[in-house]
């Protein structure tokens, strides 16, 4: 009697989960799974505060050494994590199926991952970044030095504990809170792939930093130089997936969290480094908390009308409406901006329109369709930074009129029908006068 | 130049002595004529003022005009007795045909003119 009952349990019980995952994705535009690599289990606790402020906000961290022989990013075709920590920098190779090619397939099916290096980092994470559009630099032994703008400390030191304040003017990647003080970097600096359009310098060196091995003379003058120097950069991909690149695996420690900071030179000294905030900031906005966009409700009707039409004609005034919301970390706010523009497209737009929000996430526009027929689309392409992307098409016939819709007589015609109409009496008139004269 | 206008006004008179000659069927066809040519140049000037908008209805209007003239003047070369080359030619025949060409042209100008 036990045995045929097991088997039902188990269905039950796999529907229970794919009804909670249902629900819990059905909610925000990520899932909250996200598996944490390290290459040696203390950092846990040395960078707990950040794994912290992560779980809570609701993150699912799962904790796996690096090398871990079971280790899967997917089983059945599924990915079993919804993002990626990597927080592995020397490791030489990852254990289980994963590799480079597992982690960047990982990216490519729309998953974030948060990837820090040091100077130790491996030709692994360093064909990762690269990758990813960003090009540690090749001398392994090189850190980023500053001598102006260091984070004084007790001793001298070699300057490579930058204090860094040269971050991204954008309200979306790192919280409208501006951070004001400087935030603690020490590692390896990297520059932007000049042909990778979709890298942002988040953090970047000042003009007098350069990256060099800190223990020797400078034989040759530095590769990477000045604010080219890029310290923390972040990546939105084609399809909305957001990896953050950071030179220093310390900028997420506990110990730069905590620690108070005075930029060298300057005499304000700072209760706390502007790393946690800028750790949590960066984190919501990789792991989509922030600057997600969607689109629903794409509406369109004739203007004093209210059902949608299967054609338009040309000619015809027609209103288009789109509602956007944003994620917010939590629930879905309105999106409010007055930049987002809606085409009416075949082969080049015809008409392109800034639309008006009422603030409740209804954009909308009117307009007159052009007099050309034809297949259009109604398109709203919104690309802005650190937004991800909104690209919407539908598809919309254009006619001509037919036949019966033009005017029957036209008033600057009648002179012409006068003339036709005339010239036919003018024709019986002249017949009776031709037959019957004499 | 009085001289020249003298003999304008002589080559005047010893027309309309010529053309008073003229049989009356040949002067209706001639004010026939002369009527539709006028309204063909009273709607060019109108379509030079308003502009071709309705087009196809100024080309029918226009085309009426022209048409029935150009019939008229056919009409007339083959009614005129001094005219030998259709001496053969019955003028009932040559009103019949000029009757069903002018049927065919009209009901063309009104399939043309809306």
């Amino acid at each position: 009697m036990a045995a045929p009952r097991l088997p039902v349990l188990f269905l039950l019980l796999a529907l229970l989960v794919v009804a909670c995952r249902g629900e819990a994705s059905g909610e925000g535009p990520r899932g909250r799974k996200v598996l944490v690599l390290v290459d040696d289990l203390a950092v846990r606790s040395s960078h707990s505060a950040f794994f912290g402020s992560l779980q809570a906000r609701g993150l699912d961290l799962e904790f796996r050494l690096a090398d871990d022989p079971k280790l899967s990013l997917h089983r059945y075709g599924q990915y079993l994590y919804d993002g990626l920590v990597l927080f592995a920098p020397s490791t030489p190779r990852f254990g289980g199926s994963v590799d480079q090619n597992a982690v960047l397939e990982f990216i490519d099916a729309g998953h974030d991952m948060i990837l820090a290096a040091d100077s130790s980092a491996s030709d692994l994470i360093r064909g990762i970044a690269t990758e990813c559009g960003v090009d540690f630099d090749e001398d392994p032994e090189a850190m980023v030095i500053d001598h102006i703008n260091y984070a004084s400390t007790e001793v001298e030191g070699d300057h490579t504990l930058i204090a860094g304040d040269d971050l991204i003017e954008s309200d979306v990647i790192l919280g409208s809170k501006k951070i004001d003080a400087p935030v603690l970097f020490r590692g390896i600096g990297h520059a932007a792939n000049p042909s990778n359009s979709l890298v942002l310098k988040v953090l970047s060196a000042s003009p007098s930093a350069y990256s060099a091995n800190p223990k020797t003379k400078l034989a040759s003058p530095p590769s990477l130089t000045g604010s080219a120097i890029s310290l923390v950069s972040v990546m939105q991909a084609r399809n909305n997936a957001r990896v953050l690149i950071s030179g220093s695996l310390d900028l997420f420690s506990n110990r730069f969290l905590k620690s108070s900071v005075k930029k060298a030179g300057s005499k304000l000294s700072h209760e706390k480094a502007g790393n946690e905030q800028f750790v949590t900031e960066t984190s919501k906005w990789v792991f989509h908390e922030r600057g997600h966009l969607k689109a629903v409700n794409v509406k369109h009707h004739k203007i004093g009308e209210t059902n949608e039409p299967s054609m338009y004609r040309i000619n015809d005034d027609l209103e288009y409406s789109v509602e956007i919301y944003e994620w917010s970390g939590t629930s879905w706010k309105p999106y409010v901006a007055d930049d987002v523009q809606v085409q009416f497209y075949m082969m080049s737009p015809y008409v392109l329109k800034n639309m008006s929000t009422d603030k409740k996430g209804v954009y909308s526009s009117s307009f007159k369709v052009p007099d050309v027929y034809g297949v259009f689309q109604f398109k709203v392409e919104y690309q802005k930074l650190g937004y991800t992307g909104l690209s919407l098409a539908k598809q919309i016939p254009v006619r001509p009129y037919r036949h019966n819709e033009y005017e029957r007589f036209i008033t600057s015609a009648y002179p012409y029908y006068a003339a036709s109409f005339s010239t036919m009496g003018a024709f019986f008139i002249f017949s009776i006068a031709y037959l019957y004269h004499k | 130049m009085p001289k020249a206008a003298g003999d304008a006004k002589l080559l005047i008179q010893s027309l309309s002595k010529a053309y008073a000659a003229t049989p009356t069927n040949l002067k209706i066809i001639d004010l026939y004529v002369v009527f539709a040519v006028a309204t063909a140049v009273v709607q060019v000037v109108y379509m030079g003022v308003v502009g071709s908008f309705p087009f196809n209805s100024f080309l029918s209007g226009v085309l009426s005009c022209i048409g029935t003239a150009v019939l008229a003047v056919c009409l007339r070369i083959q009614v005129n007795k001094d005219n030998k080359e259709f001496k053969d030619l019955a003028p009932e025949r040559a009103f019949a045909d000029f009757v069903l060409c002018n049927l065919v042209l009209h009901l063309v100008i009104m399939n043309f003119l809306g």
